[in-house]
């Protein structure tokens, strides 16, 4: 097959010792900021984009995939130890988790969600490798329109499915619209929103945007509560490996998991949140007699691969249609604008050494993250012991330097901070931030598309709804908005309350 | 929609208030300004004001619904979250630490306002003084933990980026030493 001749080539490159190297530092740094609370692989790929500046595409792309995977393995101990999601996709875990750590089986909770990672990074990376390149040779019918229609699925479904109001992600999602809007129309060159200032006729660079929303707010937040907020961590007691009963509750669920996960990471309506609270669910319904609320492994092994099969499923909207669905994905797309490549359908051709290093890198950094995770269990836990005020002003230092590196500009620090203090405020009132981001960076190109669009219609809007692909998204879309909002107007709304920001 | 037995839980909707009336107003100053672009000769078939518009006017009525949601048809659910937060803000610290923040952005290479010129302290010792002074809005008690934590991470960033990264920072005052 010529896929496995890609993989096999993928792996001779991810093989050499300084990718090895590049991935080992990627998944490292991941599992550290995974493990911090407050600071998730989003914010941690956006500060290390400006140093990028000097590797080259396929050493940063490794090391982002790694952040990226081992972001996901650090959630879970904060989850499981603290009482406190890391990432969004973690806030499930932490049900099941703390009750198991308070227990005494904190090992095995957190043993479990490793090897459950593991096991379905891999299957969701194997998912990847022979779907992605099917999925890209489909999409090259897909004409501007049909992008447009893409673009509209993933704003509705980014909006729609995270966070708890459907109104106050859409105010997130427009705020987002504008701000993307700022500076020169690429198409006619006039000048829309920068009021006069020159500063702003490039844009706002998305890295400005990003750390601002996601590092200052997330300090600032911390700082109006910290005073309020004692935390509990939960000493890891007793053996850290899971006995022969705890394997046995757990590999079904982990296989689960990864079945719900990647399917729905892989829709360009994603996120890995919606996975994890469907594999709970899923769980304890299949699983009457474990001891729900007072520790089930069940709960912790289902979720975990769940968020980590629906990470990899993520990646491919990303790879093939050039879409993100996540906040880190979003970062990972403007990662790609800055070497100049366009993920999407050409990719595969255009750069198959690159894109397939990244793939087999995704396997090795999988059985890295096993490697680091479960031996290494103990000091992870040490780091959840750095006081919170050194932790936030140290976040607050490298937010600033991450800026100032871009462009040595005192004007972006700035308007960095005033992001952060609207982040703040969005976190306070309850409004998600990944829409935000998403339309910073989609609504661009999603400007771009439709104008296309019109252009080969002469003007005519039934484009949208003449395509049959097109349609069929838009259709998509609707039923994206809707669906969700049933169960609310039945009387039966979602009851879980993301604890941290909707960063994943 | 959620409101079985009100005054369980206190609500408070002042903020997202404020918020629908900040958007209501900066969004009819986004529609003004989306009508001031101007219009291109030649054949273009969607205008660079096509979206601003679509953008301001989305973002006018949101906001009106924000309102709406927040005087009229009240969002219990929020209001319970905003009431909860009111009750464990600490505002000064918030507050105080934004402050700090813009000073430090500031001290890092100075800045120049018509004839002001503030030379800046370098990254140095602008960030050796700020870790420990965040230290502390936020609650720490150690000084001298936070001072040498503060140093190190100022010189171990400073070194390594310069150095081996490529990334320029501002010497400051550290340079007119050497």
């Amino acid at each position: 097959m010529e896929v496995l001749g890609d993989l096999a080539g993928g792996f001779a490159t991810a093989l050499r010792p300084e990718y090895l190297l590049f991935a080992a530092v990627g998944v490292t740094l991941g599992t550290l900021v995974g493990v911090l609370p407050g600071i998730g692989p989003a914010v941690t790929v956006a500060l290390l984009l400006p140093l990028t500046y000097n590797f080259d595409a396929t050493g940063a792309f490794i090391m982002f995939a790694g952040i990226y995977y081992g972001g996901m393995y650090g959630g879970s101990t904060t989850s499981i130890l603290l009482n406190t999601p890391g990432e969004s996709a973690s806030v499930v875990t932490t049900i099941e988790g703390f009750q198991m750590a308070k227990q005494g089986r904190g090992g095995a909770a957190l043993a479990t969600a490793a090897v459950g990672s593991f096991v379905a990074g891999t299957i969701g990376t194997l998912a990847i490798t022979f779907l992605a390149p099917v999925i890209a040779q489909l999409a090259r019918a897909f004409q501007p329109a049909d992008y447009f229609a893409l673009m509209v699925l993933a704003f509705v479904s980014v909006t729609a499915l995270i966070g708890r109001s459907l109104l106050r992600g859409m105010i997130s999602l427009f705020a987002g619209l504008f701000i993307g809007l700022i500076g020169i129309d690429a198409q006619t060159g006039q000048a829309r929103y920068t009021f006069g200032v020159p500063q702003l006729l490039n844009g706002l660079d998305v890295v400005v945007v990003a750390i601002g929303l996601f590092a200052v707010g997330e300090a600032l937040y911390a700082a109006s509560r910290l005073r309020h907020d004692r935390e509990e961590i939960v000493p890891v007691r007793g053996s850290l490996l899971m006995n022969r009963d705890e394997w046995k509750r757990s590999w079904k669920p982990w296989l689960r998991g990864a079945g719900i996960g990647f399917p729905i990471g892989s829709l360009p309506a994603g996120g890995a949140e919606i996975p994890t609270f469907l594999s709970y669910t899923i769980e304890k319904r299949l699983n009457p007699k474990a001891p729900w609320g007072k520790g089930a492994i069940e709960g912790v092994a289902g979720p975990e691969a769940a968020n980590n099969a629906a990470f990899s499923g993520v990646l491919v909207p990303l790879l093939t249609l050039g879409i993100p669905t996540s906040a880190t994905a979003a970062i990972l797309l403007v990662a790609f604008q800055i070497y100049n490549l366009q993920p999407g359908p050409l990719l595969f051709t255009n750069s198959p050494e690159l894109v397939w290093a990244l793939i087999a890198s995704l396997y090795i950094g999988n059985v890295m993250l096993l490697l680091l995770n479960l031996p290494l269990i103990r000091i992870w836990v040490k780091i959840l012991s750095i006081p919170r005020p050194l932790l936030y002003g140290a976040i607050l230092v490298f937010a600033t330097l991450g800026v100032y590196s871009v462009a040595n500009s005192l004007i972006d620090v700035l308007i960095m901070y005033v992001i952060g203090v609207v982040g703040f405020f969005m976190r306070r009132y309850d409004f998600p931030v990944g829409p935000m981001i998403i339309g910073v960076i989609l609504g661009p190109l999603m400007e771009q598309q439709f104008r296309r669009a019109l252009q080969i219609s002469q003007g005519d809007l039934s484009i949208f709804v003449t395509r049959p692909i097109s349609l069929v998204i838009l259709l998509l879309a609707v039923a994206a908005m809707v669906l969700p909002q049933l169960p609310r107007l039945f009387g039966r709304g979602r009851r879980f309350s993301v604890g941290t920001g909707s960063e994943d | 929609m959620d409101d079985r037995r009100p005054g369980e839980r206190p609500v408070s909707f002042l903020g997202p208030r404020v918020v629908a009336g900040v958007l209501i107003v900066g969004s009819i100053f986004l529609v003004y300004h989306a009508l001031q672009i101007g219009r291109v000769a030649g054949y273009t078939v969607v205008g660079p004001s096509t979206f601003p518009l679509v953008v301001s006017i989305g973002l006018l009525i949101l906001g009106v619904i924000l309102a709406v949601r927040t005087t009229l048809l009240t969002d219990v659910e929020l209001g319970r979250q905003v009431a909860e937060e009111e009750g464990v803000a600490h505002w000064p610290s918030a507050g105080l630490l934004m402050g700090v923040l813009v000073v430090y952005g500031l001290a890092l290479d100075g800045f120049r306002i018509g004839p002001l010129d503030v030379p800046g302290l370098g990254y140095v010792v602008a960030t050796s003084l700020f870790a420990p002074l965040a230290a502390r809005v936020l609650g720490s008690e150690h000084l001298l933990r936070d001072l040498v934590v503060g140093v190190s991470l100022a010189v171990v960033v400073y070194v390594g980026f310069t150095q081996f990264l490529g990334v320029r920072l501002p010497a400051g005052v550290l340079g007119l030493l050497g």
